[in-house]
């Protein structure tokens, strides 16, 4: 008896990450091993090696970061006034009910339209510029952020808002003290959408017509078959888009401690 | 003793689809300064209703409510309220909690931190100043409620069946603490419940209120001097009064 609790104890002390980690090595050593012996086309598959070498060819280079730069840019303009204006008109639905009623069917209109469609119609307007592009971001963030952000506000406990009416709050510090902080969990939730279909809106939209960025490289490199490099552009699009995950899951604690 | 509270022929109707539904039908008391009131009545009977009202969350349709003379007409932390749930903001901490009835009352930092540490101190609560309220039992969460509305040290505390959603044996060490809070800090209390038991243990008298419509049935003195112990419960007195308001809300 005591035998067996002790090896479920030792089991469950070699962290998951361990076994993940061993899982990407053994992946890596079959892929490299099968390109090695020509059992891939190399042309659709680079091998790990020549996907790696590419990598660091593109960092060294100073290639990486002229593109990064151009796509951040949009990225984050994008980001930033697509999260404001949807939080704020957001939370604006929430609080004047009124209001919120009145467009709420837009909005679930608009949610469940897949943003991309509209692409075409930016670039018929203002051209394949950064506007455009800009705009796309812009509006893909824009309804997670909305949408949660009327949801978060509309929750609020009618309790909560009363606990502080008694206490003497006015409807301004009520917003503040009270229905913010409660929509808190909510706008997270729509930032952390945000975060990722920004990211995949940028990228998208860079395959038509940009004259740099991530997106534009993956879809240039592919075109040429320059297959180790498009592999490297995608590797390095994948880490950036983990790397964002990971602040937001960061926020999110120091945010959300309480619930 | 000063006269706090006025209640002057109050009358509230809800509209509902079927038209109008009296709720409330020419309810009158006072309550001297100091004084612990308990209103008792089956759910629903339109108690907390009343409650409400007289906090300024609601309005009457009719009749005049008046503390010190004043007419009530908007909530103010000079009527600090606890509530059914204990109500806890969930982002806040224990102490940000209490703090949070303070912010309106334009009392200096230092002040603010000094009646925080008291009310903590006063319900029992010291050493969880920094915890979340999701890490307190619901008895504690009802302290800090508790804690909340007293910091305020308001003239008269409302409180909406604050020990419903609580063990009884958290209920009986929240209700010798409520009966300490107001006999040691010279604050009055109005508090509803439907256990009879509580409104007679706590209250100098005890208004006894009919169901919807809720009309005064009888106000109750309790001739048993304050602090009370949990064991006056046994007493052949007060055994005759649960008896006569258990049988005034059967009968009706």
């Amino acid at each position: 008896m005591e035998n067996a609790a002790n090896s479920v104890i030792k089991h469950s002390i070699t962290p998951a990450w361990v076994y993940s980690l061993l899982l990407l090595v053994g992946v890596l050593a079959i892929w490299q091993t099968l390109s090695s012996f020509k059992l891939i086309n190399p042309l659709f598959l680079s091998s790990p090696q020549e996907i790696v070498i590419a990598g660091v060819d593109l960092l060294v280079s100073g290639e990486l970061l002229v593109h990064l730069k151009l796509s951040a840019y949009i990225y984050a303009i994008g980001m930033v006034s697509g999260c404001l204006v949807g939080a704020l008109l957001g939370m604006a639905m929430g609080w004047w009910r009124r209001f919120g009623d009145i467009v709420d069917p837009y909005v679930v209109f608009f949610s469940a339209m897949p943003r991309v469609a509209l692409y075409p119609v930016f670039i018929m307007i203002m051209g394949v510029g950064d506007l455009s592009r800009i705009l796309i971001v812009f509006i893909g963030v824009l309804f997670p952020m909305l949408f949660n952000a009327y949801v978060g506000a509309k929750q609020t406990s009618r309790q909560l808002i009363e606990v502080a009416q008694v206490f003497g709050y006015n409807r301004r510090e009520i917003f503040y003290k009270v229905v913010f902080p409660s929509s808190m969990p909510y706008l997270m939730a729509g930032f952390r959408n945000g975060v990722t279909l920004g990211m995949i809106l940028v990228v998208v939209s860079e395959f038509f017509g940009a004259s740099g960025g991530l997106g534009q490289q993956i879809a240039v490199t592919a075109q040429f078959f320059q297959t180790p490099f498009m592999y490297a552009w995608v590797m390095y699009t994948s880490l950036l888009a983990l790397g964002f995950v990971k602040i937001t899951d960061w926020m999110e604690r120091r945010l959300l401690w309480w619930s | 003793m000063a006269e706090l509270l006025q209640v002057e022929q109050i009358y509230k109707n809800f509209d509902t689809a079927k038209g109008s539904l009296s709720v409330i039908e020419n309810v009158s008391f006072t309550q001297q300064e100091g004084e612990l009131i308990t209103i008792v009545g089956a759910s629903g009977s339109g108690k907390t209703t009343l409650l409400r009202i007289i906090a300024g969350l609601e309005s009457a349709n009719q009749g005049v409510i008046r503390l010190q003379g004043k007419p009530i007409e908007e909530p103010g932390p000079e009527r600090a309220m606890v509530f059914q749930q204990s109500a806890l903001m969930p982002w806040l901490t224990v102490a940000q909690n209490v703090q949070f009835s303070l912010r309106s009352l334009g009392l200096s930092g230092e002040t603010q931190a000094y009646r925080v540490q008291d009310a903590i101190a006063r319900v029992g609560l010291k050493g969880f100043e920094s915890f979340a309220p999701k890490q307190l039992s619901g008895g504690m969460q009802q302290r800090v409620g508790i804690a909340r509305a007293i910091a305020v040290q308001p003239k008269l505390l409302l409180c909406d069946e604050p020990f419903a959603s609580v063990d009884a044996m958290t209920r009986q060490t929240l209700q010798q603490d409520l009966q300490k809070v107001v006999l040691e800090g010279n604050t009055s209390a109005l508090m509803v419940t439907h256990d009879i038991e509580e409104a007679i243990y706590l209250g100098s008298r005890v208004i006894v209120l009919s169901s919807r419509p809720a009309r005064i049935m009888e106000i109750i003195h309790v001739d048993i001097p304050y602090p009370r112990d949990p064991l006056v419960r046994t007493r052949s007195d007060f055994q005759d009064l649960r008896e006569r308001i258990w049988k005034m809300l059967q009968i009706q």
